[in-house]
C-alpha cells in the first residue's frame, strides 16, 4: 500500500516541482505576510516614536490676553505660536491639528473671578490629530483646576472639598502590551501561507488532472482510489510546510533586521525556541488545509472553479487570528476545540511567552488531526463515488 | 477473454446501456459498432470498472467486474476516451508512471519501457515533455502506457479518432499485431470500413442495445446483405454513423 502510495506522491512532486508557475504564487504569499508586517511597523512606528518624543507645537490666537495661562503652556514644554488668520479653516484644512483662541474678553473675566472663556478648534474624526487634540485639553484643564484650587485656598477652604472622588490611574499597558497587536497579527500571516502553499498543488493535482482528461486512465489502473486521494494529498503538504518555514523565517528575519526595538519601543521575542515550537504547533494545520483542498477541489470540475473557491478556505481558518489582533481571547479549554483557533491562540502565547497549558497543546493537536482525518476520509468517497468521472 | 452478461447503466433518465451481453474471447478482435451516442464507451467504462453496473456483470479472465475490480483492473489495459497525459512529464515519465502503478518496478520496467519504445518507433520522442505533441505523437504515449504491463485483455475506445491516413494505418497494423500475439482485443469505433477491414467478431450497438452480433459473414447472412455497409445499416435502421 505505501508503496503505490509512494509511486503517486513521487509523480506528483515532479510534476508540482516542474510546474513552478503554481508553486511560487504559493510562495508569494508565504512572503505577503512578514513584508506586510515590516511595512506596517515600520510605518506606524515612525509616527508613534513622533508623537511622543516632539513636544507639542499649538497655534494661539490672542496669547497677550492670557500670560499668566501662556507662562503655564510654555512650562509644559509646549512650543507657543501665532495662530493663522483663519484658524477654523487651517484646522479643516490639516495644516493644524488643534488651535487655541483666547478673546479679548478673557483678562477682565478672569482678574474678577468668573469663568473666563477660551476656544480651542480641532477635527475630533482625525486620528493623527488626537495625541495633539488630547494634550491640549488635558494641559487646559489641569491650568484650570490649577487655578481654581489657589483661589480656594486663597479663601480659606480646603481644596479637599471640591475634590469629592480622587481618581488614582494604574495604567497596566506597557509599550510592550501595545506593540503586542503586530505580533497578534502573526497567526493570521501564517495560516494563510499554510493554505495558500498547499493550494495551486492540490488544484492541478486533482481539478487540473479531470481537466486534462488524465483522471479516468489513471484510476483504471490497479489501486484503491483512496490511496490515489491520500498520494495526491501527502504530494501538497511539502509545498505547505515550505511556506510555513519560509513565513516563520520570515517574520524572524523582519523581527531581526529591523530595529524593532526602536521603532516600537519593545524588543519581539522570536528565537529558535519561538519559532520551533510555532512550527510544530502549527504542523497539525497542515494536515488540516491539505485535507479540505483536496476535499474541495475534488469536486470540483475544472482548476478555475476549484481557483475560485481554494483562496477562500484559506481566509476563513485564518479570520480569528485577526480579530484576536483586537479582541484578546483567554486560552480557555474551549478554545482549543475550534481547529486553527486553539493554535493560533497557542502561537500568540508562545510570541508573548507566556506559560503554556501543555493540555491545551494536546487537545488542540488531537482535534485538528482528527477533523482532517475525517474529512480526507470523505474526500477519498469522493473519490470512490461515479461522480468524480462523469462530473 | 471478456465476457459480458446483461449490462445496463442509465444517467438519470437517460438508458444509456440496455442488457448488453457479448464474448470477447482471446486471440481475436472483437469491435463494438454503432453510431455517435450508442453507449460503447459506457460499457467499455463499465467493463474497466470505472463505472458500477445497475444490473448484469461482465468477468475479464473469469475475475467479475463487480467483486473483484482490482483483479479485472491488473488484467486490462486500457485506452480511454479520456486519454490526458502529463504534459510536464516526459513519454518515458508518462509511461513509467503507469508501470510502476501496476507494481512493475527497476530492470523489467526499464526493458519494457524501451520495447514499447522502439514497437511504436517513438525514440525520438521518447525524452521529450510531452507538452505540444501531435494529435498521434500523443496517442502513441498513451498507448505504450496502455500495454506496459502487458495486458492479456486490452480496451480501445476509438482509438483511431482524430488520426490522421499515416496514423491510422499504423494504428490498425498496432491492433492485428496485438491479436497476434493473442491478446483480447476489444476496441470501439464508429467507421464501418475499419471494424469491418480488422474484426474477427463485430457487436452492433444502437441505442444502447445489441442489435446484432457476429463474424463480417454472419451478417450479411443475417441480414442478406451482400455488402457490410448494407448489413450496418440493415441493422441500426438508419444511416447515421456512416463515414
Amino acid at each position: 500500500m505505501m508503496k503505490k502510495i509512494m509511486v503517486i506522491f513521487n509523480k506528483e512532486m515532479i510534476d508540482n516541482l516542474r510546474d513552478y508557475r503554481s508553486w511560487m504564487t504559493g510562495f508569494f504569499w508565504a512572503l505577503f505576510g512578514p513584508l506586510l508586517l515590516g511595512g506596517m511597523i515600520m510605518l506606524l512606528g515612525n509616527s508613534i516614536r513622533e508623537k511622543v518624543d516632539q513636544p507639542l507645537v499649538l497655534p494661539v490666537a490672542g496669547a497677550e490676553n492670557a500670560p499668566s495661562l501662556i507662562a503655564y503652556l510654555e512650562q509644559q514644554d509646549v512650543i507657543i505660536e501665532p495662530a493663522p488668520s483663519d484658524p477654523e479653516a487651517a484646522v479643516i484644512a490639516g495644516d493644524i491639528n488643534v488651535a487655541l483662541i483666547i478673546p479679548s474678553g478673557y483678562g477682565e473675566d478672569f482678574s474678577v473671578g468668573k469663568t473666563a472663556k477660551v476656544q480651542l478648534i480641532f477635527d475630533s474624526t482625525r486620528q493623527s490629530a488626537m495625541a495633539d487634540i488630547r494634550r491640549a485639553q488635558t494641559l487646559l484643564e489641569s491650568y484650570s483646576e490649577y487655578i481654581g484650587l489657589l483661589r480656594l485656598s486663597l479663601r480659606g477652604v480646603s481644596p479637599e472639598v471640591i475634590r469629592v472622588v480622587q481618581v488614582e490611574e494604574t495604567d497596566t499597558a506597557t509599550p510592550q502590551s501595545q506593540a503586542m497587536i503586530f505580533i497578534s497579527m502573526l497567526p493570521y500571516f501564517i495560516i494563510f501561507a499554510i493554505f495558500n502553499g498547499a493550494s495551486p498543488v492540490i488544484t492541478d493535482a486533482t481539478a487540473g488532472e479531470r481537466e486534462r482528461g488524465s483522471l479516468e486512465p489513471l484510476l483504471i489502473n490497479p489501486l484503491p482510489r483512496g490511496w490515489v486521494a491520500i498520494g495526491k494529498m501527502l504530494s501538497a503538504m511539502p509545498f505547505a510546510v515550505f511556506n510555513l518555514i519560509i513565513t516563520l523565517g520570515g517574520f524572524a528575519a523582519i523581527f531581526r533586521l529591523l530595529p524593532v526595538e526602536e521603532l516600537i519601543g519593545v524588543q519581539i521575542g522570536l528565537g529558535i525556541s519561538a519559532l520551533t515550537s510555532v512550527f510544530l504547533i502549527c504542523l497539525p494545520i497542515v494536515f488540516l488545509a491539505c485535507a479540505i483542498q483536496t476535499l474541495i477541489a475534488s469536486f470540483t470540475k475544472t482548476t478555475k472553479e476549484a481557483g475560485t473557491y481554494l483562496p477562500f478556505i484559506g481566509l476563513i481558518p485564518s479570520l480569528p487570528g485577526l480579530a484576536l489582533a483586537f479582541l484578546p481571547v483567554k486560552p480557555d479549554l474551549w478554545t482549543m476545540l475550534i481547529p486553527t483557533f486553539g493554535q493560533q491562540i497557542l502561537i500568540n502565547q508562545f510570541l508573548r511567552s507566556e506559560p503554556i497549558l501543555g493540555r491545551n497543546i494536546v487537545v488542540s493537536t488531537v482535534l485538528t488531526i482528527l477533523l482532517s482525518v475525517v474529512i480526507t476520509y470523505i474526500a477519498i468517497k469522493l473519490y470512490e463515488s461515479e461522480r468524480i468521472i462523469t462530473g | 477473454m471478456i465476457q459480458v452478461q446483461g449490462l445496463s447503466k442509465s444517467f438519470g433518465k437517460v438508458k444509456a446501456v440496455q442488457n448488453v451481453s457479448f464474448s470477447a474471447p482471446d486471440g481475436q478482435i472483437t469491435g463494438l459498432l454503432g453510431p455517435n451516442g450508442a453507449g460503447k464507451s459506457t460499457t467499455l467504462r463499465m467493463l474497466y470498472t470505472l463505472l458500477k453496473p445497475e444490473s448484469g456483470t461482465a468477468q475479464v479472465d473469469g475475475f467479475d467486474i463487480r467483486e473483484s475490480p482490482l483483479e479485472v483492473q491488473r488484467r486490462i489495459g486500457v485506452l480511454a476516451d479520456a486519454r490526458g497525459l502529463y504534459s510536464r512529464l516526459t513519454s518515458r515519465e508518462n509511461i513509467r508512471y503507469y508501470g510502476r502503478l501496476h507494481g512493475l518496478e527497476g530492470e523489467t520496467l526499464e526493458k519494457q519501457i524501451e520495447s514499447l519504445l522502439f514497437l511504436l518507433d517513438m525514440q525520438t520522442i521518447a525524452d521529450r515533455k510531452t507538452e505540444g505533441f501531435s494529435t498521434g505523437e500523443k496517442l502513441k504515449v498513451a498507448i505504450a502506457r496502455t500495454l506496459v504491463h502487458n495486458p492479456k485483455n486490452v480496451l480501445l475506445d476509438e482509438p483511431t479518432n482524430g488520426l490522421d491516413v499515416m496514423s491510422t494505418r499504423a494504428m490498425r497494423q498496432f491492433i492485428s499485431r496485438l491479436r497476434g500475439e493473442g491478446k483480447c482485443v476489444l476496441f470501439t469505433s464508429h467507421i464501418m470500413q475499419e471494424v469491418a477491414a480488422l474484426c474477427d467478431q463485430i457487436v452492433i450497438i444502437s441505442r444502447g442495445e445489441v442489435t446484432a452480433n457476429g463474424s463480417p459473414d454472419d451478417l450479411r447472412k443475417q441480414t442478406g446483405r451482400e455488402n457490410l455497409e448494407d448489413a450496418f445499416v440493415a441493422v441500426i435502421g438508419s444511416e447515421e454513423g456512416l463515414e
